[in-house]
């Protein structure tokens, strides 16, 4: 896929594959293209040329009315969170799951937010507002909502870049564990030693080209361009 | 093509998600934004209200128009002395087979002179005068103003017409009447299109502005799975509120203004708006209340169409 701005390409001709169960992180200096490769997933925005495909959807010809068919397949965790401010920590998550879907009773809904608050560690609090929360507990609701359809795809663009660097290993163990489930999961990050401890696979952009692909367990070598 | 219609408790799910998170989620939305919501509700209430009470004088002066006009459109036809009762009929048939005309009467020499005395400054030409000066009259009613003039041209053409002074017919008094009715016409729709503009704008400005502080949540709405329309539909309802309650406020208002002014001075203001009754004054306030509910829910549509992704 490719993406242009003018006759600067933010993505140039990217092949990627991501596969279920899989932890993916996408690297690369500031600017290199990341945060676009991950709008292009979400539909954010379309690829000048090439392909998207998430989960059978073609998202390259998504029509606007149909946007929101894609959204519920893939679940998205940003650096500033993005909760909705005048609802609390279990009503955030319920809402993208009831959004998403009308059949689901009230119910369920409290029922598996909760659920997924628990998985976070923030089984206790629900009835807190985002502003009642660290910027950690926030990220950790931010996942929660982002997990509590179940979607094959989860994506998070540099989450833990507001984060101390012990609650960000607190993050990266919950995408694992996501992960661990079954759930594809690409995380955009500047974190090198995130990268070198756990030995995931690594894709690295430079330039809006993908440079590396190195599979798990052989992180390392190449961390040092996630650092600018 | 097989399938099992949906069972009564999905239904049931379904129905109370859609009123929860459309309806009850639009009230509650409102209440919390009532903060930026107020400039738009203030400047939607004074415009409706301002809207509601022009109207009404609008009506008021539609009827005084017609009234006028009804007036300016009766054709006194003043008959001969000389004239037979045969010679009348006549004429009277020739002037009721015309489609133009509405109605006629006739008016004898007599009852012209009692009318005539109860106009200022006539009796004394009255008195003055040995025999009775006024001539007996076939007052025509013609349906518009504009067919007075034909009918004034058929009427000279007959014998048992006063050859003197054959009709009432003013040319230019009729000329006059007809661009003033057409002046008032013309000035009364320029003025309520300005208002209608200046009342549309003012609203999507300020609905827009509100909305535009709320564009980080219809953000965040989309990236979660919500459709175009579950984004829409609470701001919507929303605007809805807001036209709703500005166009309540202002429709009590014009309502209570017209009936403490019937109330007041029920012959005065009959004089003064006439047709303006407490039927069409409750008529008028459910217009503006009408007008509110339109103005603010079409507003919130085109203001969030603007932040729904492309």
């Amino acid at each position: 896929m490719t993406r242009a701005y003018g006759s600067r390409r933010a993505v140039d001709g990217v092949d990627l594959a991501l596969h279920p169960g899989e932890l993916t992180f996408l690297v690369g200096p500031s600017g290199a293209g990341k945060t676009t490769v991950l709008k292009l997933i979400n539909r954010e925005i379309r690829p000048t040329s090439g392909e998207v495909w998430v989960a059978g959807i073609a998202a390259h010809r998504l029509k606007a009315s149909r946007i929101a068919e894609l959204r519920r397949r893939v679940g998205v965790v940003f650096q500033d969170y993005k909760l909705l401010p005048r609802l609390t920590a279990l009503e955030n998550v319920a809402f993208a799951l009831q959004v998403g879907d009308l059949r689901v009773s009230d119910e369920e809904a409290r029922d598996r937010s909760l659920d997924a608050l628990e998985a976070v560690g923030l089984g206790d609090r629900g009835g807190s507002y985002p502003h009642q929360l660290s910027g950690g507990q926030q990220q950790r609701v931010a996942i929660a909502r982002a997990v509590v359809a179940q979607p094959p795809l989860l994506i998070a663009d540099e989450p833990t870049g507001n984060l101390d660097q012990e609650t960000a290993w607190e993050i990266m163990d919950l995408f694992e564990d996501i992960a661990a489930w079954g759930t594809c999961v690409l995380v955009a990050t500047h974190n090198v030693e995130i990268l070198t401890r756990l030995q995931r696979r690594v894709v690295t952009l430079v330039q809006g080209r993908l440079v590396r692909d190195q599979p798990a367990g052989r992180t390392g070598r190449m961390a040092w361009l996630a650092s600018s | 093509m097989s399938g099992r219609f949906p069972r009564p408790r999905l239904v049931r799910i379904v129905a109370t998600n859609l009123i929860r998170y459309i309806f009850q989620g639009a009230v509650r939305n409102w209440l919390r934004n009532l903060g930026g919501t107020t400039p738009a509700l203030g400047s939607m209430s004074l415009l409706l209200l301002v809207s509601g009470l022009i109207g009404l004088g609008g009506y008021a002066l539609y009827n005084l128009d017609q009234i006028e006009a009804s007036q300016a459109s009766v054709l006194h036809v003043y008959i001969r002395d000389g004239a037979t009762g045969a010679d009348i009929i006549a004429l009277w048939n020739r002037l009721a087979a015309d489609p133009r005309v509405a109605g006629i009467t006739y008016t004898t020499k007599s009852e012209a002179l009692v009318r005539a005395q109860s106009i200022p400054g006539l009796p004394q030409l009255a008195d003055s005068s040995e025999s009775n000066p006024f001539p007996a009259s076939l007052d025509v009613q013609v349906k518009t103003i504009d067919g007075v003039a034909a009918i004034n041209a058929i009427a000279l053409q007959d014998g048992a017409v006063d050859p003197v002074y054959p009709t009432s017919y003013d040319k230019g008094a009729y000329q006059r009447i007809q661009s003033i009715l057409y002046g008032v016409a013309v000035a009364g729709f320029a003025f309520l299109g300005l208002l209608g503009f200046v009342a549309v704008t003012v609203t999507v400005n300020s609905i827009t502005a509100a909305i535009h502080a709320r564009r980080e949540e219809i953000a965040i709405m989309q990236l979660v799975g919500a459709s175009r329309w579950m984004v829409r539909a609470p701001f919507v309802i929303e605007g809805a509120i807001t036209g709703a309650l500005a166009g309540i406020g202002a429709g009590l208002v014009t309502f209570g203004l017209a009936a403490a002014g019937l109330d007041a001075a029920s012959g005065a203001f009959m004089q003064f708006a006439p047709g303006v009754t407490l039927a069409v004054a409750a008529l008028a306030g459910a217009i503006v209340v009408l007008a509110g509910l339109v103005l603010g829910s079409g507003s919130s549509m085109i203001s969030v169409r603007r932040h729904l992704e492309a």
